[in-house]
């Protein structure tokens, strides 16, 4: 009980740094459950749509005059398999639609929504209750990323037609509801699919195979072995024409979702870190200002144990109640990062209660606090009654004068400021190390924002995307040099170059492979070390590739190509985000030492001083009829990274917010604490004629070389370790050299707005001392 | 007797403690010539210690006038207070309130740039006032804690005197000495004294009293005696001893 009354007295005696305690360990308990949740239920979370949405592990379309019975039978035969069904679908390659603010193409396939079928399970998020002939079903992404709702009215073009239907419902898709995959469905009632299909005629008619594994981790596996037993490529005019897994669409969809979740993380450990600096700056202030009256206390007969655990549960207390009150606060926090994750994943995410997960944060936050309360407080151990009595006198043992005043240049203020900056070391580097910590996470925040939001040159390169305006596909039969020829000679292009993407077995394992003339000419070199395959006996072999069969540059690999097999030379690494990074590069020549009849069919065209609505109007005209499609990349590239933007966008919003409150709060508390510990020496300096506006600004100033030298090492640590922190953070995703650009002004502009926060905060928590008279400030 | 260098006019200070007010000062009218060693006596909470922390500007009156020659104290701003007190006043605590993370002649220093810039002629003073107040120089580049209570108590005087101030508050300078370093304390504001320095010292001793040329003595926040003596000489001591003593006594001392 008298231990319980100890506690009482500590947190009346300091109500205010009890209560920012508070606040930075409820911020850090919010952001810890928030990064936790996200990153340990995200790997669950996709695995556990798929099976409540029944979705197909692993979907092939084939064009309808394609052989069906074959294909089914191989997939149904392959080990593993717990179901592999068909059925009709409309398939619409290069379909228009308007996406957010963009004009969108992508492949399309419709189907029947009132198909009885065993998977996957059509589960609408909403939808209308009264059903009409002119009604579409869109994936719940249209809904959050594009922002359609019930009723809006939807349309999409295809071969020069416009169809325009009302939105009657959101279904979610694990599978094909997202747009980043190359093919999307949507989903038509059985009425208005029979209207379609007559509408569109053969031509659309396309299979979809759907397949289910007992273990969906082999999906991909299945994949590249039907692609091998029926040797097609990812070309056009394949019998296959579109493949995909759910092995890769998870990885494509959590990829973002996991840097946010982990920049969350590491914030949170950040802020963490912070409240336990502070919670020793606490306990050592309260020694310090408490030392007579422990002396009282251990001359009365409490032990060390029983003044020590009054601090333990004071701290424990607090730690114990802002972390819950913070797990209670992040399941309002929660929904703003549920909407974007949903946005990215195109799937509901519900939070779910997950108690061991929030106990570990709690336990996380309570260990550590007892654990540095134990370690601040152990000088109360070895401290005698009459000592402390006395002052503590033994503590106040200064070594060295800093900063000579008869020795010393510059100004009284700024000289006092300096002696007080070394007085304190150990305290002013440990803040320094704050202000580092919060910088470097926001220059992080920053840099990639920037990269992904404004200048998007180096975060295209990083995706593997040419930076083409349009991007043709022909027909087959089409001449390939006389194409290029006759565009290049339109108005308005600078160039246009061949970049198909086909399939090519390399060491035995089938990979995407890049095609084209002359690497030279594309714009973007995804080559990060060694060089472009010049030659028909060279190849480029990407980092992921390269780990998968321990082949590197200098090294031959054997490549086949229908049944053809010869040995290339490796004379470069390359990256890409697409194709979980398993790509590799090979000149057209090079090709066609394996299948001399190669076709080349995708074209960049990269154009100068012309719109590209008019520039793809006049290529329509031209070339009509042997184009297959053609596509505006940068509305592409637009509606598909906006979601991104927005996250990231987001994540940096939040982390600039943090580090200014973490700032305003570090500075605060250190600075209150250390007016309360030098209240006498700054009545001296009253007695002595030192004006409160030179004492506000001696305390403002003391932090400047700390704040200063905190910024400057977060900012330089985050100039030079950003790109290989992000390196590191997408190497899953087959990226393994990053080249951000790091935008020095804009980093000079954030160390500016941190100092002069600080500055600011200095200045006003230290303006306290303008109400304490001098008087009071000498006899207390 | 000199030119009045400060001035009261019924002075009060009040406090204020648990919604009672208490007044300490009472309508005091006092006047300080320059020159003079004045010592402030009374009993426990007669308003000694209040009365010289008003007259120094660290606080400020409740009611009344302070005049530093012709010039009011009381409309003063705490800022404007401190620059008065940084150009005419220095001061000698008890507690002797040195600053703790400074060496002794940065003490010093401290308080001498701030009224000037030429940093080598303060530093110069500055020595001179420390070997004047009988310091060692070996004991200039240490901290407080590292110097006995006696030296420690000079270095303060040294610090009250660098910018030449016009009046010296002391607050009971002895009070936490013992008494030979008490007397080595004494002898050197004697000297400033002796030098032409005005000096106001609040004591409970009759010892350091005996070094003023004037004693005031204050019961309940008016001054109920006021004792003029010669300047301070050790041949005559006993006849000053005991005419101070009457006084006291007459106090009720």
């Amino acid at each position: 009980m008298h231990v319980l009354k100890l506690v009482i007295a500590n947190i009346r005696k300091g109500k205010s740094a009890a209560s920012s305690l508070a606040l930075l360990i409820l911020i850090s308990a919010v952001l810890l459950n928030v990064g936790l949740t996200i990153m340990f239920s995200i790997q669950t979370f996709y695995d556990e749509k798929v099976e409540e949405l029944q979705e197909a592990h692993a979907a092939i379309i084939m064009k309808q005059d394609s052989h069906v019975a074959e294909p089914l039978n191989f997939l149904q035969g392959y080990p593993g398999i717990e179901g592999a069904l068909q059925e009709d679908v409309l398939l619409l390659p290069s379909a228009q639609f308007q996406y957010s603010t963009s004009e969108m193409t992508s492949d399309v396939a419709l189907l029947n929504a009132e198909l009885d079928r065993d998977f996957p399970r059509l589960k609408f998020t909403e939808r209308l209750d009264a059903i009409s002939d002119q009604d579409i079903y869109l994936p719940y992404r249209f809904k959050l990323g594009a922002g359609y709702k019930l009723g809006d009215t939807f349309e999409f073009s295809y071969a020069d037609q416009t169809y325009s239907y009302r939105i009657a419902g959101f279904f979610e898709s694990a599978l094909l509801g997202n747009i980043d995959v190359g093919l999307i469905k949507f989903m038509l009632p059985d009425a208005a699919y029979d209207s379609l299909e007559q509408k569109l005629g053969a031509e659309a008619q396309a299979s979809l195979l759907s397949v289910r594994l007992e273990h969906s981790a082999d999906s991909p596996k299945l994949i590249e072995a039907y692609s091998k037993q029926f040797e097609t490529g990812a070309s056009r005019g394949g019998e296959l024409y579109w493949s995909g897994d759910v092995v890769m669409v998870k990885s494509a969809n959590t990829m973002t979702i996991n840097i946010v979740a982990m920049i969350l993380v590491a914030f949170a450990a950040i802020v963490v870190l912070v409240s336990l600096i502070v919670i020793h700056f606490r306990i050592a202030n309260s020694i310090e200002d408490g030392i007579v009256n422990i002396g009282i206390l251990k001359s009365l007969g409490y032990t060390s144990r029983e003044i020590r655990g009054s601090m333990l549960v004071q701290f424990a207390g607090i730690a114990l109640l802002s972390s819950l009150l913070g797990i209670v606060l992040s399941y309002w926090i929660m929904p703003v990062f549920g909407g974007i994750i949903s946005s990215l994943a195109g799937l509901l995410w519900t939070m779910q209660v997950d108690v061991g997960l929030h106990a570990f944060s709690i336990l996380l936050i309570l260990v550590t606090v007892l654990a540095v309360t134990l370690w601040s407080s152990r000088r109360i151990h070895f401290l005698q009654p009459v000592e402390a009595l006395r002052g503590g006198l033994a503590a106040h043992s200064f070594r060295k004068n800093f900063v000579p005043l008869d020795k010393s240049s510059g100004g009284l203020t700024w000289m006092l400021a300096w002696k007080a900056v070394l007085g304190s070391l150990k305290q002013n580097l440990l803040i320094a190390c704050i202000i580092a910590a919060v910088t470097f996470a926001s220059v992080f925040a920053v840099v990639l924002y920037y990269n992904v939001g404004a200048d998007r040159t180096t975060f295209i390169q990083l995706v593997g995307s040419e930076t083409a305006e349009v991007v043709a596909i022909t027909k087959p039969g089409t001449d390939s040099a006389e194409f290029i020829k006759e565009v290049e000679a339109m108005e308005g292009v600078v160039k246009a170059t061949i970049l198909d993407v086909t399939m090519m077995e390399i060491e035995g394992n089938r990979y995407y492979t890049q095609v084209t003339e002359d690497f030279s000419r594309l714009e973007n070199n995804t080559v990060y070390e060694g060089r472009y395959p010049k030659y028909n006996n060279e190849i480029v072999i990407s980092g992921a590739i390269s780990k998968e069969i321990g082949k590197g540059i200098g090294d031959t690999v054997s490549v086949t190509v229908q049944g053809e097999t010869k040995t290339y030379l490796v004379t470069g690494l390359s990256q890409s985000i697409n194709f979980l990074g398993l790509v590799a590069s090979i000149t057209k020549e090079g090709i066609e030492q394996l299948a001399p009849d190669y076709e080349s069919s995708v074209f960049n065209i990269y154009l100068d001083q012309i719109s590209t609505v008019n520039f793809i109007k006049q290529l329509n005209a031209q070339w009509g009829e042997r184009l297959d499609s053609v596509t505006d990349l940068e509305e592409v590239f637009n509606s598909q990274s906006s979601i991104y933007i927005t996250a990231l966008f987001s994540v940096m919003v939040l982390i600039l917010t943090i580090t200014s409150v973490v700032v305003i709060l570090i500075l605060y508390l250190v600075i209150k604490t250390m007016i309360l510990k030098r209240r006498r020496e700054l009545g001296i300096y009253k007695a002595i004629g030192y004006t409160t506006l030179q004492l506000t600004n001696q305390i403002a100033l003391s932090f400047v070389p700390v704040v200063v030298t905190g910024i400057l090492a977060g900012s330089v640590i985050g100039y030079i370790f950003t790109n290989p922190l992000l390196a590191f953070l997408l190497s899953s995703a087959g990226i393994f050299n990053v080249d951000f650009n790091v935008p020095l002004a804009g980093i000079i502009i954030l160390g500016l707005g941190i100092t002069a926060l600080s500055y600011a905060v200095s200045l006003l928590v230290s303006s306290r001392i303008r109400h304490i008279s001098t008087y009071e400030l000498i006899t207390e | 007797m000199g030119n009045s260098i400060l001035r009261t006019d019924k002075l009060c200070k009040s406090f204020s403690s648990s919604g009672v007010q208490q007044h300490v000062l009472k309508n005091l009218d006092l006047e300080i010539q320059a020159g003079d060693f004045t010592v402030i006596m009374g009993s426990s909470g007669s308003g000694k210690s209040t009365l010289l922390y008003t007259l120094s500007g660290m606080d400020k009156p409740t009611m009344g006038d302070i005049y530093f020659g012709e010039r009011s104290l009381s409309g003063l701003s705490n800022d404007q207070l401190a620059v008065f007190r940084r150009q005419h006043c220095g001061f000698v605590f008890q507690q002797i309130h040195l600053l703790d993370n400074m060496s002794v002649l940065d003490n010093v220093l401290a308080g001498g740039l701030l009224v000037s810039k030429n940093k080598r002629s303060v530093a110069a003073e500055a020595r001179k006032l420390l070997a004047q107040v009988g310091l060692p120089a070996t004991a200039w580049g240490k901290f407080p804690s590292q110097i006995s209570g006696g030296e420690a108590q000079r270095a303060a005087i040294a610090r009250a005197l660098i910018n030449r101030p016009q009046i010296v508050f002391a607050d009971e300078p002895t009070g936490a000495l013992n008494s030979a370093t008490s007397t080595l304390v004494l002898d050197v504001l004697t000297e400033v004294h002796q030098s032409g320095q005005s000096l106001i010292m609040v004591t409970h001793d009759i010892k350091s009293a005996l070094r003023g040329n004037r004693v005031i003595y204050l019961c309940d926040g008016i001054i109920c005696g006021d004792l003029r003596l010669e300047p301070y000489a050790t041949d005559e001591l006993t006849a000053r001893n005991e005419k101070l003593k009457a006084f006291l006594s007459e106090m009720g001392w």
